[in-house]
């Protein structure tokens, strides 16, 4: 549509392009020089483009000891901790986890810069195996500490058949620009059921992107919730691939975002074999003038007959300023399935205020009670008391932190 | 709607359907006979030459001949699109012929002087042009076999690059109303085309916008004065008759304050192995208060059954709600076409201003659909709906793309919109793209879609009470599509529900 020119590079892109020809990654390299950052016209980027909002990358982070504490602490939970990309050693795992390291990416490679990136620049990813019902929290801590860093980091999870697992990662780190960049990939065996919190608490200057991809294996169950939180632009990429019969995947995910924010968060579910079923749903909450965009594709292949697809998003503006940008897609090549996505966005219901007013409860109390009722949803199903209320804890924060 | 003798539609719809239904064992697409008429056509290829040739023939003056130059030069800039999820071979340019008319075309004149052969291909084709007998309100006179158009109806006749008749004109002015060719108007109304042409969809609006910009052959213009209640449907009809040639159809419709039209827009071509294109532009202005309603039946030919030939249809529709409590609302089906590319869209500009799109799109064969709407919310109180049903047979690709946004200033803009697809077979595919930002915390927007296939329970209910498989398939996709059936004029309603089982026919078993 508009006049082929080459891609003009920005400081992001150069210092990007340093970083991987010194690791030899020329193919990646190469990429960046010939297209840049995504803009807004790679459709997965559509509302993010990296272009405008990142301007520049910090050099390579170096490992670094000190640490800051972590974002949110978990009663009770077994941590695993990543520093500046460096997997730190581990205090002995409870019965049912065994915790090792692998080398290289974890992702399976597709057509995503950041996914690139992030498979030629990991070095030791975190791998951990889960097996039986493994009682406590898996935490994993992944933070960035020191001076402005571009850390790249990678786990990879196994969970073996039939066992139970909840795990957190969190995300904090020190006031500086970062880059982050990570990765997460989970296989669920067989009858699996498997819930994985992810929360981005990072500073605000900082940029925040990860990558969750999920293989689901028959009958494997699913639970998923990312919360954006914390830096200034954040952005979460799930890949859920539903691969046997009988998976199910609740996909949940919330925007948080206060004034100068931008929050994306990005799915793309594949349903690739007969009898699955999954249910995404996502949350945004605006405050000041701040972005969050919601992208959502569900794809059902050829033969994915009996699928099951709900997806949902919904906004909720607090100001008059905030936008909120949905893009829920649908790909379907099977005929007898049922799929459909709703995306809805407004203010809080006028009625449901008045009818808390007008029983004496004041106005800023009232707008809480009611976020809290619309996020209930997604934080309700965590089972994990502890984590439950630390996930409402940092709700809470971000209602009162006006 | 409620005035309507319904029983008496009803019967008529079900014999028509079962001749219908018979009738189409032998030939799938009727329109696809091709007229042996003698054509002026322009040897293939795009220069400025080609662009200077169509306008001297069209004895344009100086300025629109310039409006086009420049296009042409903006258009030598740009790169066709690859978003849509459409796929098709590369089309060269150069291998068609951009102006072809009928040789014994000597400018729009009284019916009388058409030549038979262009009357004949008309009639054949079911389009009323003989305006006196159905003023006389001869029964029959339109010989409306298969027409979406009833019998007061004005027609614009557009075959291949020129405007061969345009009737009731009389009748018409003497509301005040113009209605001819925009070829016609370009000469005729300079001070009107000039205000408005290039407003809604600017020249360099996207590539195909800017090649009709350049090489538009012929089109309607509509002009509604103040205060005027256009008294009949308006309408034109597309014909691709000759061979090699693009159609370039330009569409201006004005609908000055506190006015009223209601435009239908038909289109076929013969079946050919090769693909032809077609890229048209429609700009549709609403003033204060004014409400216009365009509905397409678009019936261009498919290709065959194994996807070879058909027409291109590469189409940018837009309508500007300019005017306080404007109102616009489009209204389509969609069915034939190898590959149709389009989104009619609204720009809510005028506060407390309401844009509607109402679209049924069906594909069978290896036919490939990419439309959808752009409801753009930029003035405050703006409504839109969108009620989209896509149903995919064979091997075909249908993909609903559409874009609502409420700008920061659209206080208040509400949109509601539903986009259902239907499967019919296990060949096909479904696809939905909306592209949902809301600028404003005043905004409400609400968006569903959904895909299914038609239940086992509907079918055996259908087929317990004597249905074949066919019938109950036609029944079920009638009932499915009928929101949007609901919101075609009168004339249309009929026909559609015949093209549905048309298309569908052989998606089932």
């Amino acid at each position: 549509m508009r006049p082929a020119f080459p891609v003009r590079l920005g400081a992001a892109e150069e210092s990007l392009i340093a970083q991987l020809k010194a690791v030899g990654a020329d193919q990646v390299a190469e990429r960046v020089t010939v297209a840049g950052l995504p803009t807004r016209r790679v459709e997965a980027y559509h509302y993010t483009d990296l272009k405008t909002l990142l301007r520049t990358i910090p050099p390579l982070a170096q490992p670094a000891n000190e640490a800051t504490g972590t974002g949110l602490r978990i009663p009770g939970a077994f941590a695993l901790s990543i520093v500046n990309g460096v997997v730190q050693n581990a205090a002995t795992a409870p019965e049912g986890v065994i915790v090792g390291k692998t080398h290289g990416g974890v992702l399976t490679n597709r057509d995503d810069l950041l996914v690139n990136v992030n498979g030629v620049l990991t070095k030791d990813a975190l791998s951990v195996t889960l097996e039986g019902q493994v009682q406590q929290v898996i935490q994993i801590d992944h933070r960035i500490e020191g001076e402005a860093a571009h850390v790249v980091d990678a786990t990879k999870i196994f969970v073996a058949d039939g066992a139970s697992v909840v795990i957190l990662e969190t995300f904090s780190g020190s006031e500086a620009a970062h880059v982050g960049n990570h990765a997460t990939y989970i296989a669920l065996g067989k009858d699996t059921n498997v819930t994985h919190v992810t929360v981005d608490l990072s500073a605000r200057a900082t940029s925040h992107f990860s990558t969750n991809e999920y293989h689901l294996a028959d009958g494997a169950q699913l639970r998923t919730l990312v919360v954006h939180a914390g830096a200034n632009l954040a952005r979460t990429h799930l890949f859920p691939k539903m691969s046997g019969a009988g998976a199910h995947a609740n996909v949940t995910g919330l925007n948080l975002v206060s004034d100068g924010q931008h929050a994306d968060i990005t799915m793309e579910t594949t349903h690739a074999v007969p009898h699955t079923s999954s249910q995404p749903l996502f949350k945004s909450i605006t405050r000041g003038r701040s972005k969050s965009v919601v992208q959502g594709k569900l794809i059902v292949a050829r033969d994915a007959q009996k699928t099951d697809a709900k997806f949902m998003h919904q906004g909720l503006m607090l100001s008059d300023d905030a936008e909120i940008l949905s893009k829920p897609e649908l790909e379907i090549y099977a005929d007898d399935v049922v799929c459909g996505h709703g995306s809805t966005c407004g203010k809080l219901d006028e009625d449901s205020l008045f009818y808390l007013l007008s029983r004496g409860i004041p106005k800023a109390e009232a707008e809480t009670m009611l976020v809290r009722g619309f996020i209930a949803e997604l934080i309700d199903p965590i089972e994990d008391e502890a984590l439950n209320e630390a996930l409402q804890g940092i709700v809470d924060t971000w209602l009162l932190g006006k | 709607m409620a005035d309507y003798d319904i029983p008496t539609l009803k019967e008529e719809i079900d014999r028509e359907t079962v001749e219908q239904v018979l009738a189409l064992d032998v030939d799938k697409y009727k329109y696809g006979f091709e007229s042996d008429i003698e054509s002026d056509v322009l040897p293939p290829g795009l220069t400025e030459e080609t662009v200077r040739f169509i306008s001297a023939k069209k004895e344009e003056p100086e300025w629109m001949l310039e409006w086009r130059l420049d296009a042409f030069r903006r258009f030598q800039t740009l790169e066709e699109p690859t978003w849509a999820k459409l796929h098709y071979p590369k089309i060269d340019l150069q291998q068609i012929s951009f102006y072809a008319a009928p040789k014994s075309f000597k400018g729009p004149k009284s019916l009388d002087e058409v030549d038979p052969e262009l009357l004949k291909t008309y009639a054949k084709l079911g389009i009323p042009l003989k305006e006196q007998a159905i003023l006389a309100g001869v029964e029959g006179a339109a010989e409306s076999v298969s027409t979406p158009f009833g019998a007061n109806v004005a027609v614009d006749a557009v075959f291949d690059s020129v405007s061969v008749v345009t009737t009731f004109r009389e009748e018409l002015a003497k509301v005040g109303i113009i209605f001819c060719s925009i070829s016609e108007a370009v000469r005729e109304h300079p001070e009107l085309v000039k205000q408005y042409l290039g407003t809604v969809v600017p020249v360099s609006d996207n590539y195909y916008a800017t090649l009709n910009s350049a090489v538009f052959t012929d089109g309607s213009f509509v002009y509604i004065p103040k205060g005027v209640r256009c008294p009949m449907e308006l309408s034109t009809y597309f014909r691709i008759n000759e061979k090699n040639t693009g159609q370039f159809e330009r569409t201006l419709i004005i609908a000055d304050d506190d006015s009223y039209v209601s435009y239908l827009e038909g289109c076929t071509a013969p079946s050919r192995d090769e693909n032809q294109l077609h890229a048209a532009v429609v700009e549709l202005v609403a003033l204060d208060n004014a409400e216009i309603k365009y509905s397409t039946v678009q019936n261009w030919y498919p290709g065959d059954k194994d996807g070879k030939g058909g027409i291109y249809n590469f189409v940018t529709k837009r309508g500007d709600c300019r005017g306080v409590n404007s109102h616009i609302s489009w209204t389509q089906v969609e069915t034939g076409s190898a590959i149709t590319w389009k989104y009619p869209s609204c720009i809510l500009r005028g506060d407390g201003s309401r844009g509607e799109f109402y679209s049924i799109a069906i594909s069978n064969g290896y036919q490939q659909v990419d439309s959808g709407t752009k409801m753009i919310h930029l003035g405050k109180n703006t409504s839109s709906r969108i009620i989209s049903k896509g149903i995919a047979a064979g091997f075909s690709d249908n993909t609903y793309r559409g874009q609502v946004s409420a700008h920061a200033k659209a206080k208040n803009a509400r949109n509601f919109t539903q986009c259902d697809s239907l499967l019919i077979g296990d060949k096909c595919g479904a696809h939905t793209v909306p592209y949902i930002e809301s600028r404003n915390g005043t905004a409400v927007f609400e968006h569903e879609a959904t895909t299914s296939k038609i239940s086992d329970d509907q079918m055996f209910y259908c087929l317990q009470r004597g249905l074949n498989e066919e019938e109950a398939v036609a029944l079920i996709v009638n009932g499915f599509v009928r929101d949007v059936l609901q919101h075609l004029p009168m004339e249309f309603m009929v026909e559609t529900q015949k093209l549905i089982s048309i298309s569908l026919e052989g998606s089932v078993g």
